[in-house]
């Protein structure tokens, strides 16, 4: 179950993935080294949400890429049941129709 | 009594540590319940000196019966083909080996060093180190495709980084029993007995694996180390799940990613930056899937196993 606190983070981000915040969606992060390197600047993004909403590429719907829906319900990071991004340089609320530049399956 | 000589190549003497560890059967009960006769090990050998290559030059003659031979680490070839880069009682070892696998009843290989080359091995390998009769997946290694022991069996391979303790001994015991001939290898020349299943047959991960539950840091109470720390349990024959190292637990249990020590292969990516406990994807999809899966299946699998998890699989599971 998401907390309140969680809650209130998805309502954030949604807020600002709505009100235009423009994030690198593209290119995609295909190669190991493209996903290290981003790794890498999320972490220095620390806990600055616009950041690294804007490194990591997130969209509020799928990203249709190589043939592959990626989308967080299909990605490895995803918690299901808690609507929630485990990946530890993310770790934040999503929704299961988001996307992002780290999907992985 | 079985005579049994072990020497050591290129190596790390972790094998030696393993099979000094061994339980089910220990190194002792090899001496004292199988009549094996330890002639010599780095570890336990009292011989040294003349001594030393009076016993080996008996056993190259045929003046004192070889039985089994075990090889732990590569023959080292370096400089130059010379081999003068490991030498031992007077000689290169790797002329040793040429010598006391000619007349050994049994050869066995112990570790992924004397199996494929294993660290030694890999690129630019200065010591051109072969493993004995294989280098890496390639056949052939030190001794040559067609090597075969007394016994008309190939080198016995026992890979491993290290081997565990009773893969060792169970082996030794298969031989000097007179067991070796009912022995089957496989394309690798390992006993199928224990390097038919996978590391992940017996995982205590395997419900996150099939509820696509991913662990993002080592040692977490719960989910599967394949899809993010690089675990290859699933593409590696190894009974590390099923025998148990210490009697107690295993790497992937305990939360840290198999690394395939068993497979040619090993260390995977030649050990370049960020490769190791790293699931390496290309275009978000892993680049190897368990074995016999392909690129399509695993996709559609996932998808729809992952919708299907059910909440537990996302709490801690191994609760103290
Ligand atoms: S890594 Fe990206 S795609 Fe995956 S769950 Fe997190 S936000 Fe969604
Ligand atoms: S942790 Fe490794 S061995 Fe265990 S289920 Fe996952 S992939 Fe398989
Ligand atoms: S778990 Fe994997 S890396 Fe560890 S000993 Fe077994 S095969 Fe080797």
């Amino acid at each position: 179950m998401a907390s309140a606190s969680d809650e209130s983070l998805r309502s954030r981000i949604i807020g600002l993935l709505t009100s235009g915040l423009a994030t690198d969606v593209y290119p995609r992060a295909d190669s190991h080294e493209q996903v290290q390197r981003l790794v890498c600047d999320l972490r220095l993004a620390g806990d600055d949400l616009e950041a690294k909403l804007k490194l990591a590429g997130f969209t509020s719907y799928p990203i249709e890429h190589a043939g592959i829906t990626q989308l967080c319900e299909t990605c490895m990071y995803y918690k299901v049941h808690q609507r929630f991004c485990e990946l530890p340089e993310l770790n934040v609320p999503v929704e299961p129709d988001w996307s992002c530049k780290l999907w992985r399956i | 009594m079985t005579n049994l000589l072990w020497l050591q190549g290129g190596a790390c003497s972790g094998n030696t540590m393993s099979f000094l560890n061994a339980e089910e059967p220990s190194a002792c009960d090899l001496v004292t319940d199988f009549g094996i006769n330890v002639l010599w090990h780095p570890s336990l050998g009292l011989e040294l000196g003349e001594n030393l290559k009076k016993l080996l030059n008996a056993l190259t003659s045929g003046q004192m019966p070889l039985d089994i031979f075990v090889f732990e680490g590569t023959v080292v070839n370096a400089p130059n083909g010379t081999g003068e880069w490991n030498r031992f009682a007077g000689r290169p070892m790797k002329d040793w080996v040429t010598d006391l696998a000619k007349v050994a009843g049994y050869t066995v290989a112990i570790g992924d060093c004397a199996t494929y080359g294993g660290i030694p091995a890999t690129a630019p390998n200065p010591s051109e180190s072969q493993g004995l009769q294989f280098l890496k997946r390639q056949q052939g290694g030190y001794l040559g495709t067609s090597y075969r022991s007394k016994a008309g069996l190939p080198v016995i391979n026992i890979p491993g980084c290290p081997a565990h303790p009773d893969w060792i001994t169970q082996i030794v015991v298969a031989v000097a029993t007179g067991r070796g001939a009912e022995l089957s290898l496989d394309e690798f020349q390992r006993p199928k007995t224990f390097f038919t299943s996978f590391t992940q047959t017996g995982c205590t991960r395997n419900m996150h694996f099939a509820y696509k539950v991913s662990a993002t840091e080592y040692g977490q109470r719960k989910g599967c180390l394949f899809y993010d720390l690089g675990c290859r349990g699933p593409m590696t024959h190894s009974p590390c799940n099923r025998i148990l190292w210490n009697r107690q637990s295993s790497k992937t249990r305990a939360g840290m990613p198999c690394m395939g020590c068993t497979e040619p292969e090993f260390p995977f990516f030649e050990l370049a930056p960020g490769t190791v406990f790293k699931t390496q994807t290309l275009m978000g999809v892993p680049k190897d899937l368990p074995s016999g899966v392909d690129k399509a299946g695993y996709v559609k699998l996932t998808a729809a196993a992952k919708a299907a998890s059910p909440a537990w699989a996302e709490e801690d599971i191994f609760v103290v």
